[in-house]
């Protein structure tokens, strides 16, 4: 408990005789010892006057009239320094209705005053003094909550605090305009009202709640009251005292506090990159593909037009066989055997001649083998048209159960239409369970290395001519599919090994690429939950390796 | 059909890197009364044009590592009395400028017209 304060002012309002009548109070307060600063008063005015504008610590009413000192006691009773009345009235009923008024304590004038009133007037000092330092710190704490607020309040990321049963118990502006919650606001509503085909335990939320885990840019989704579903990046971290050093405990102590955004722009973005990207892959093959597809044109249409001469040319024959066909008729019915088989004779001499100068033999085969030839020409078209379809085929977004090795091969057989004068392509596929995957995306990322892989080889042999060697490979491994493609191109160098990946990095000229390939394709495998890693000998070569896990993406 | 005063058929090269293109290519100009000799690459058929002499060549464009205008080119050098002509499904194959300085007789499109073909051969060769 403190002694004396620094500089204590009190105001002391005293009877109308004059000084002389407070003069025992004035002695008593010189006990208080320190810097005591006393203003004497006559009448109530002054009184509030002198202890108005909040410098003042007490105010002592000297034995004054209870008309004097009502006002004072309005005025200042509840809300400004202690008023201490001095009274020399016996009984209780003067020190009851003191208090009443909004006194702070009441001293009897009698033979100890100059002990008793020292005493009062200190306990109330420092009453007041510490009633004043708790305003102060009242104010500091609110300013700070209002601070606090405003911060939570203008994130542009939404936050959520939830207790540790799930219940929202503090959210920001944000987060009220995401989740819409409708009338009533978030805070109170359980968290788990937006969980979109999951349970509380397997939700981001779930898990920080109920082991401690925190999550830095989780992507999930919520389903909002309209019914649609969002893509969510969320990021969360168990609140509570004891997480940090009782980790066995398990419970997240107060609960957890999650910020998120909303992703739907940013994944209509990826979207729009990815269909550029293989818009971008499908131009390059462009030229390879027509080829691939006029090659078997030209060819089923100049063997339409031979077998409709071929027609012709049976038609004729055919018309010697119907002539001959007549005669032997009219020698059945006729009666003259002998003109007959002379007929006959020169009618199967004509068919012999027909068919000799029409080289029937060649042309019953040759027809024949150009049906045959044209069918495949066909089919060939049918095959390469397919392939492009399925490439350039948005791909729904669900996760459905594909073959790698059917994904890669009609990738790499579009490809090969570009390819295949300057590269000898080895394929080596190992017999693979399906895995969950998004396939449309895969084939991209397939597409990019093997265009990649051509480039590179194309570089290398540059003008020379000569051909260069791809090697595709799938194999089982780890719980998952590998997937290698590798070339003898020239290679990357090792200072830009580290780089490739990034967007917009790129080592070919200008406006030969738009740099995004290797960027969407890492992304893509990401996606997968898969790795892909590069190793590459300048001047000699490059392998890509991607790895997709069987179970496909983390469902989150 | 056979050009008078001359006994032996016409030798014809044909090039293209497509099998069944060399097949259909024959079997149109089957009655043509010509020699026809047939080279899936740049090598073979220049391997052909230095055993013997031809008095045509006809190549497709896009082929590995030379194209149709660089074979007929050669042909230019190696056999300038060859009449040269050049079949390609890719229409920006060669300028005007390449057609008049290696002197092209003609330019057929993929798919070709019977009638087209035979015709631009025999007055190649005519």
């Amino acid at each position: 408990m403190e002694t004396t304060p620094s500089l204590v002012r009190i105001v002391v309002l005293t009877r109308a005789e004059g000084r002389e009548s407070s003069r025992d109070t004035l002695d008593a307060l010189t006990q208080l010892g320190g810097d005591v600063e006393i203003e004497l008063v006559r009448d109530a005015s002054a009184c509030l006057a002198a202890a108005s504008g909040g410098k003042v610590d007490a105010v002592l009413l000297d034995r004054a009239s209870r008309e004097v000192c009502a006002p004072v006691l309005q005025a200042l009773g509840r809300a400004g320094p202690p008023i201490i009345i001095v009274t020399d009235d016996a009984g209780e009923g003067p020190a009851l209705d003191a208090f009443r008024s909004g006194a702070a304590d009441c001293v009897r004038v009698g033979p100890d005053y100059a002990d008793v009133l020292p005493v009062v007037v200190l306990e109330q000092l420092q009453r007041w003094r510490k009633q004043r330092a708790r305003g102060v710190a009242e104010r500091r704490i609110r300013d700070l909550q209002r601070y606090n607020d405003d911060i939570i309040q203008n994130l542009n990321s939404a936050l959520l605090v939830v207790d540790r049963d799930g219940c929202i118990v503090t959210a920001n502006t944000t987060a009220e305009e995401i989740l819409a919650p409708g009338p009533g606001g978030l805070v109170g509503r359980s968290v788990w009202e937006w969980l979109a085909d999951q349970t509380p335990e397997q939700s981001v939320i779930g898990q920080t709640l109920n082991e401690g885990v925190r999550f830095k840019g989780a992507e999930t989704k919520i389903r909002l009251p309209d019914g649609s579903v969002i893509p969510i990046g969320l990021s969360c971290s168990p609140l509570g005292a004891d997480t940090d050093d009782d980790p066995a405990a398990g419970s997240s102590g107060r609960g957890a506090v999650a910020i998120f955004q909303d992703l739907s722009e940013m994944k209509q973005l990826e979207r729009q990159v990815r269909q550029t990207e293989k818009m971008a892959s499908i131009g390059q093959l462009a030229a390879g593909v027509a080829h691939e597809i006029n090659n078997p044109m030209g060819f089923i249409h100049a063997n339409l037009f031979q077998m409709t001469e071929y027609l012709g040319d049976l038609r004729q024959a055919w018309e010697r066989v119907e002539d001959l066909q007549k005669v032997i008729h009219d020698l059945a019915a006729g009666d003259d055997p002998g003109a007959g088989l002379k007929a006959i004779r020169t009618a199967s001499d004509a068919l012999s001649a027909t068919a000799r100068e029409l080289d029937l033999d060649f042309v019953q085969t040759d027809f024949a083998k150009a049906l045959r030839e044209s069918q495949d020409g066909a089919e060939r078209i049918r095959h390469i048209v397919k392939d492009l379809r399925d490439f350039s085929h948005q791909g729904s977004d669900e996760c459905i159960e594909a073959d790698v090795n059917e994904c890669l091969d009609s990738t790499a057989s579009i490809a090969w239409t570009m390819m295949k004068h300057s590269v000898v392509l080895e394929k080596e596929y190992c017999d693979l369970p399906p895995i969950r995957c998004y396939p449309a995306q895969l084939k991209q990322v397939f597409m990019n290395l093997l265009v990649n892989a051509y480039q590179a080889i194309e570089e290398k042999l540059g003008d020379g001519g000569g051909t260069g060697r791809m090697k595709i490979r799938t194999e089982e491994r780890d719980g998952g599919v590998s997937i290698s493609i590798c070339d003898t191109g020239n290679g990357i160098e090792p200072q830009d090994v580290n780089r490739i990946f990034d967007p917009f990095f790129t080592t070919k000229q200008v406006g030969a690429g738009t740099g995004l390939g290797l960027a969407t394709s890492y992304s893509i495998v990401r996606r997968h939950d898969g790795r892909m890693d590069v190793s590459s000998e300048p001047g000699e070569g490059t392998t890509f390796t991607i790895w997709l896990p069987f179970s496909g993406p983390a469902a989150l | 059909m056979r050009r008078l005063g001359r006994s032996d058929p016409k030798r014809v090269l044909l090039v293209d890197d497509e099998e069944r293109i060399l097949t259909a290519l024959c079997r149109s100009l089957r009655r043509e009364g010509y020699e026809l000799v047939t080279a899936q690459t740049p090598r073979e058929a220049l391997k052909r044009l230095a055993e013997q002499s031809f008095d045509a060549v006809l190549t497709d464009h896009k082929m590995p590592r030379m194209t149709g205008v660089e074979l007929l080119a050669k042909v230019a050098r190696l056999q300038p009395n060859a009449a040269r002509l050049l079949i390609t499904g890719w229409s920006q194959a060669v300028s005007d400028k390449e057609i008049e300085a290696i002197e092209i007789d003609a330019v057929l499109p993929k798919p070709w017209e019977d009638s087209e073909l035979k015709d631009a051969l025999r007055k190649a060769l005519g």
